[in-house]
């Protein structure tokens, strides 16, 4: 897919590449989020670290795509896949996808770590549910 | 609050045919509105000396108020593109127009939207990709499919999960729908639906199926709005905007807030506040319906039904012409057809002026339209008021 990446994201990127989840603290008012930005979204501060996730968290929630508009090439042959959304035990939210295919037995509240998943080039961080 | 001036008023609308528009172009759909709207209240492009347009998303390019206005002809002292998003954009081009006249820019202003998005859609492809939308594509496209389905499809399973909405609320949406787009000779879907047609259209994105999602069309729409003193000069009555509202809080699903969080609540409590009314004062409403979650979402944040209750309200037929508050008169988007949100704003200027035939609401005065954007990313939203029928 190759969408370009600033300075700035590949950090997030690179630290994929290298098996971790890095995300952005912000050090004036203390909080972490996501995706990556030159400035904190809670409190405009540029004063960022970057600082490595536990990359565990529970299903915010979800959705078992069966139609594949858009994305990859192979995804047409991937359906059902689920996308989900991540609350991460560390604060921020992350929209990401399930490894694997869709399990009817998905639901909201459950626990899942970083499952991270070579794709095209491009280290991604998928989930997958633990327990 | 947003001031609104109580002397300019809404004197015409006018529709394209929505569908496969073949061989008819992006800005040529936009002219055909244009000139609709303009016979509607009998008025020729030599009166007009304002325009705003929302390009068409599919082959977008700048300037494009520009392209309409060269198309037409047209040279005029105000002229603007306006695009928020989605469905929000046909209440924002209002109240640009509202604002010009009001400033002395221009008197007669017309705002407009149209586009072949189905048959101009560029080849070998298959929706719209989401970051045409909504940007974020670095952090989304990696993840879902780039298309918007799936991620209002997050939301409606996070709903369903905080409110107990169930499935068959969402099939309620469509159906009442479907009944009211039989009524309107320019929908695209022409069959009934029932509850069972619903639950056994095949599975998109859950907990969305095909009937919880819109149907993309080619089509156009236009509205005229005028200095009170000129519709008094020429005996046009006109429709009131009362009050109007947008809020913002995010764009892409990336960024999506969570549902306490969403701008919809707020929006909702400053548009009745500054029109001084509540929902049981509305005669007639419309509201965004890109899927059906949309529509269970401003019932219940609007306060026509509490929460986790649009589906029983719907099925009471609460929403339904004939009902407390017949809302979506047209079919929407999910039964009239989908190309920006320019229609909803059409059929409630129409409702207020006694125009809707056989889907008419008895003595429609106060109307409320609110549009969304992005993943339920901003609301906007407008009540208007019509002359006594």
């Amino acid at each position: 897919m190759n969408v370009p990446h600033s300075s700035t994201t590949a950090v997030f990127w690179d630290a994929c590449k290298a098996g971790q989840l890095k995300l952005q603290h912000c050090q004036d008012c203390d909080k972490p989020f996501y995706y990556p930005r030159t400035a904190c979204p809670s409190c405009g501060g540029t004063r960022l670290e970057w600082r490595q996730m536990k990359g565990t968290g529970t299903i915010y929630s979800f959705s078992h795509v069966h139609l594949a508009l858009g994305g990859y090439k192979s995804w047409e042959a991937e359906v059902p896949f689920t996308l989900v959304q991540i609350q991460l035990d560390e604060g921020p939210r992350m929209l990401s996808r399930l490894v694997g295919k869709a399990e009817e037995s998905v639901k909201i509240g459950d626990r899942v770590t970083v499952a991270f998943t070579e794709r095209e080039g491009e280290t991604l961080p998928y989930f997958r549910r633990t327990g | 609050m947003p001031k609104l001036n109580q002397d300019v008023v809404i004197v015409g609308t006018g529709e394209t045919p929505v569908g496969r528009l073949h061989g008819v172009s992006g800005v040529e759909i936009q002219a055909w509105a244009v000139r609709n709207a303009l016979a509607d209240c009998g008025l020729t492009l030599r009166d007009v000396d304002g325009l705003v347009s929302q390009q068409p998303y599919n082959l977008p390019n700048s300037g494009y108020c520009l392209t309409v206005a060269e198309y037409l002809g047209l040279r005029i002292p105000y002229c603007a593109t306006l695009d928020i998003a989605g469905t929000a954009t046909s209440v924002g081009m209002l109240q640009q127009a509202a604002w010009a006249i009001e400033t002395g820019h221009c008197e007669v202003a017309v705002c407009v939207h149209g586009e072949n998005s189905v048959t101009g859609r560029p080849k070998d492809t298959h929706g719209f990709a989401l970051q045409i939308f909504a940007g974020g594509e670095e952090f989304e496209a990696p993840f879902g499919p780039p298309s918007p389905p799936a991620h209002y499809a997050l939301y409606a399973q996070r709903y369903m999960h905080e409110y107990g909405t169930r499935q068959e609320d969402f099939g309620a949406v469509a159906v009442a729908h479907r009944n009211h787009a039989l009524l309107n000779d320019n929908a695209v879907m022409k069959k009934p639906i029932t509850l069972e047609d619903y639950m056994a259209s095949k599975p998109i994105a859950s907990p969305f199926k095909l009937l919880d999602c819109s149907i993309p069309v080619d089509g156009g729409g236009a509205v005229v709005v005028m200095s009170g003193k000129r519709a008094r000069k020429l005996g046009l009555k006109g429709i009131r905007m009362r009050s109007i509202v947008e809020r913002v809080t995010h764009n892409a699903m990336v960024g999506g807030v969570a549902i306490d969080e969403l701008g919809l609540e707020p929006a909702a409590k400053e548009l009745m506040n500054s029109a001084g009314i509540g929902p049981e004062d509305i005669d007639v409403a419309v509201v965004h319906d890109a899927f059906t979650i949309s529509v269970i979402l401003m019932l219940e944040t609007f306060g026509f039904a509490k929460r986790g209750e649009a589906g029983d309200y719907i099925r009471a037929g609460h929403a339904s012409l004939g009902g407390k508050c017949p809302l979506n008169t047209h079919g929407g988007l999910l039964s009239q057809g989908h190309f920006g949100g320019f229609l909803h704003t059409l059929e409630i200027i129409r409702q207020l002026q006694g125009k809707c035939g056989r889907r008419q609401v008895e003595g429609a005065r106060i109307g409320m339209v609110s549009g969304g954007g992005g993943i339920f990313a901003v609301t906007s939203g407008m009540i208007m008021e019509g002359p006594a029928q």
